[in-house]
């Protein structure tokens, strides 16, 4: 377990204690149980465990979607009230484009609830299209864009604040496998570029290890986190590293984890 | 064989079907008590014009009313029946049933109790166009996908916020298409009201030019409320393309 | 939270309960007119009585026939023509957007032709009965055609069935429902066509009578007249809408 210290980087997240029950009637749902972590700035930490292990009640806890029945979570040593997409950036399973705007009135969205100049505006979304490789795409709406590139937008959305920590939800689970590979790719080329700290919820394995510079297992309802895996594996990272002997090992030891959690 | 394209065939067949119009009665084939000739009709619409005009902003005053009442009253049951899941399943058995009641039954009671005036019509008309509508606003509210209020939140947006970026547009599309439903079976209920008893409006000048049997002052009327109906239509059509152009494709559903 | 525990049809029978309440309440207080609004009892009284009149039975008996009459033409001819065109990639292209064109047009407001083409008998009430009802019926047969999927087809062809088997195994299966709602919504405008036609122009029919009883004031006969048929129509379509669920049953 991590011992939590005292970090006032911007881009860090402390989470300590975070328990959540769920209640809806006479049902009460234990999702989480006392977790406690700490990702220091920067880095890319990926969240992974059963199906229904509470990853995603994880998510929308960090993000300010849902109120923990107890404990902490900071997000560069200010706790976490509600959604702050200024601080916070989201991208969820779904691109959740609204279908009615064009991809770069999507990406202005939230600029637009916090009421920012025009000018502003769009200059910041013209940086966080080029970013994610769509500024020839601004005027499309969304049903005229492929999977990969609703998502891409979605991530320019996420973004487009310059916030210190982007969470995704299971981001690339609704693409096909050869996509999702590339968005992989795309999204350690933007990482590096921004030096922003990701938190990336998913339920495969390899994507989590190829991405990461941890691994957070969480076992089986109510969610309590099992094991912390530094990936130590070279940077860039590449498709052959998947096959290595180690890359195989870490996955091994994930499954036999998850397995029997 | 070569077959010219669709359109080609069509507008032919529809030049031909326009030729028989006015030649068929003119040979005597179909007597022209059934079918007057089409220049008869144009030339009775013209000039006859002014009292077509002035019966016309009658039955368009009660249009008006009956659009409100039916569509207004309408999209908002449906949204309220449509957003809520028990009374969905409570109600919609029922309003389904009662869409199969013929309507038309009702007009002599509304023109006892409300009078042979405007009021009867809009009533009536109003009766008529909103079952279908409130069907079709809660069959469109149920197609709007809940995350995206959700993804607006997580941006920060306030509720007032939500309901203005996101609810209104995306309840849009369901809006028009309930209007275009209801719109059309308002213009009829009100034309068909004052068919059947009435002192003014176009359905009245139908029926008295009947009686008459002045069939190419009849036909006339009846054109002018085709073409009402129409430019209805097609204005609804051009505030869906102008406001729902994002949608993939626009539904032309008009019956439920 | 309680109201939530309480089953469908028992929450929906107290809604008609509590309707039926209300208007008799109403009514017997004098909170509306009662000349205006007579007490639920006494329209149901109105109809049961109405039902016993011979004179009133030959006038529901006449409304019955037109709209079958119309019904046995408008159904088979309207669905074959769907069909026939549907089937067709050429001429659906070219007649489809006519049919939907003139689907979309009013067509209650051609009665007056009729009367002048056919007069007011009953061959006029049918033909406009059939006039009224013909193009659902063939717009719904172009939906039946496009719930056939091409893949069950495909299927079909790849294990060997032959025309007819193709026919029994996938063609109606798929259309039957559709068809059956086609029957559903073509019973609606045909009924609806026929009283309308009745209340306008005739001498005889259930239509012509509420048209009477509305202009002499007699609310109570007239609300009897709306229960009457209000209640022959739900009864037809409960039972199309009964068969059409036991053919979805798959779905």
């Amino acid at each position: 377990m991590t011992t939590m210290t005292t970090v006032s980087a911007r881009g860090t997240v402390q989470v300590e204690n975070l328990t959540q029950i769920h209640r809806s009637g006479e049902r009460t749902t234990h999702a989480l149980d006392n977790i406690s972590f700490t990702i220091p700035a920067g880095k890319f930490v990926s969240v992974v465990g059963p199906s229904g292990c509470g990853k995603s009640s994880l998510l929308m806890l960090l993000v300010g979607l849902a109120q923990s029945t107890s404990g902490e979570l900071r997000v560069a040593g200010r706790p976490v009230a509600g959604p702050d997409p200024a601080r916070i950036g989201v991208v969820f399973q779904e691109a959740n484009l609204f279908p009615w705007l064009t991809a770069r009135k999507n990406v202005e969205f939230p600029l637009m609830i916090r009421n920012m100049s025009v000018k502003e505006r769009e200059t910041k979304a013209r940086d966080a299209l080029e970013l994610v490789g769509l500024d020839e795409f601004g005027d499309r709406y969304p049903h005229e864009l492929s999977g990969g590139m609703r998502q891409r937008v979605s991530i320019a959305r996420g973004i487009v604040q310059d916030p210190d920590v982007l969470m995704m939800d299971e981001p690339f689970a609704a693409l096909d496998e050869q996509t999702r590979m590339v968005m992989g790719d795309e999204l350690l080329r933007i990482w590096e570029r921004t030096g922003k700290t990701v938190v990336f919820v998913t339920h495969s394995l390899t994507e989590a290890i190829y991405l990461s510079d941890h691994v957070l297992v969480l076992s089986a309802r109510p969610g309590r986190i099992i094991d912390r895996i530094d990936i130590d594996l070279p940077r860039p990272r590449t498709f052959e590293l998947t096959s290595s002997a180690e890359f195989i090992q870490i996955r091994n030891r994930i499954w036999e984890q998850i397995r029997t959690a | 064989m070569v077959c010219p394209t669709a359109k080609t065939t069509r507008r032919i067949i529809v030049l031909i079907l326009l030729a028989c119009w006015e030649l068929l009665p003119r040979l005597g084939v179909i007597p022209s008590l059934f079918l007057p000739p089409l220049t008869l009709t144009a030339a009775a619409l013209f000039s006859e014009f002014s009292v077509y005009w002035q019966h016309l902003l009658v039955t368009l005053q009660e249009v008006g009313a009956a659009l409100f009442f039916a569509c207004g009253g309408g999209i908002l049951c449906g949204m309220l029946l449509g957003s809520s899941t028990r009374l969905r399943r409570l109600l919609l058995p029922v309003v389904s049933s009662a869409y199969a009641i013929p309507l038309v039954v009702l007009y002599p009671l509304f023109t006892a109790w409300f009078g042979i005036g405007m009021q009867s019509k809009v009533v009536f008309a109003s009766v008529y166009g909103f079952l279908p509508t409130l069907l079709g606003a809660a069959a469109g509210i149920q197609t709007i996908d809940r995350s995206l209020m959700m993804t607006a939140r997580s941006m920060g947006a306030s509720p007032v916020q939500q309901i203005r970026y996101v609810l209104l547009p995306a309840t849009m599309p369901t809006v028009l298409s309930s209007l275009r439903i209801g719109g059309a079976l308002v213009i009829v209920g009100v034309v068909v009201s004052e068919m059947l008893t009435s002192t003014a409006g176009i359905g009245f000048l139908i029926s008295r030019y009947r009686t008459m049997l002045d069939s190419p002052r009849v036909f006339a009327a009846i054109l002018l409320v085709l073409m009402l109906a129409i430019l209805f239509d097609l204005l609804v059509q051009f505030a869906e393309r102008r406001f729902t152009g994002w949608k993939k494709n626009v539904p032309a559903k008009t019956f439920p | 939270m309680a109201l939530f525990a309480i089953p469908d049809w028992v929450v929906r029978s107290a809604l008609v309960v509590g309707f039926l309440a209300v208007w008799e309440l109403g009514s017997r207080t004098g909170m509306v007119d009662p000349r205006l609004l007579p007490a639920a009892s006494t329209v149901i009284g109105t109809a049961l009585s109405l039902l016993e009149t011979a004179a009133f039975r030959a006038h529901l008996w006449t409304t019955i026939a037109q709209t079958m009459a119309a019904f046995i033409i408008a159904v088979p001819v309207g669905a074959i023509l769907g069909l026939l065109i549907a089937e067709r990639p050429y001429a659906s292209e070219v007649l489809k957007p006519l049919v939907f064109f003139v689907f979309s047009i009013p067509k209650s407001i051609f009665l007056p032709m009729f009367i002048l083409a056919f007069g007011i008998g009953f061959g006029q009430k049918v033909a406009f009965g059939v006039f009224s009802a013909i193009f659902i019926m063939m717009m719904t047969a172009f939906a039946a055609v496009e719930s056939v999927k091409r893949e069950h087809l495909m299927v079909a062809r790849a294990m060997g069935a032959s025309f007819i088997q193709t026919l029994r195994s996938v063609y109606a299966p798929s259309m039957a429902p559709v068809l059956l709602e086609a029957v559903r919504l073509a019973m609606i405008f045909n009924f609806t066509g026929i009283l309308l036609a009745e209340m306008y122009a005739s001498r005889s029919g259930v239509g012509n009578q509420m048209g009477l009883w509305g202009q002499n004031f007699m609310i109570d006969r007239l609300l009897a007249g709306i229960l009457i048929v209000s209640v022959l129509a739900i009864l037809f379509n409960e039972v199309v809408r009964a068969l059409e669920t036991r053919l979805e049953h798959w779905r």
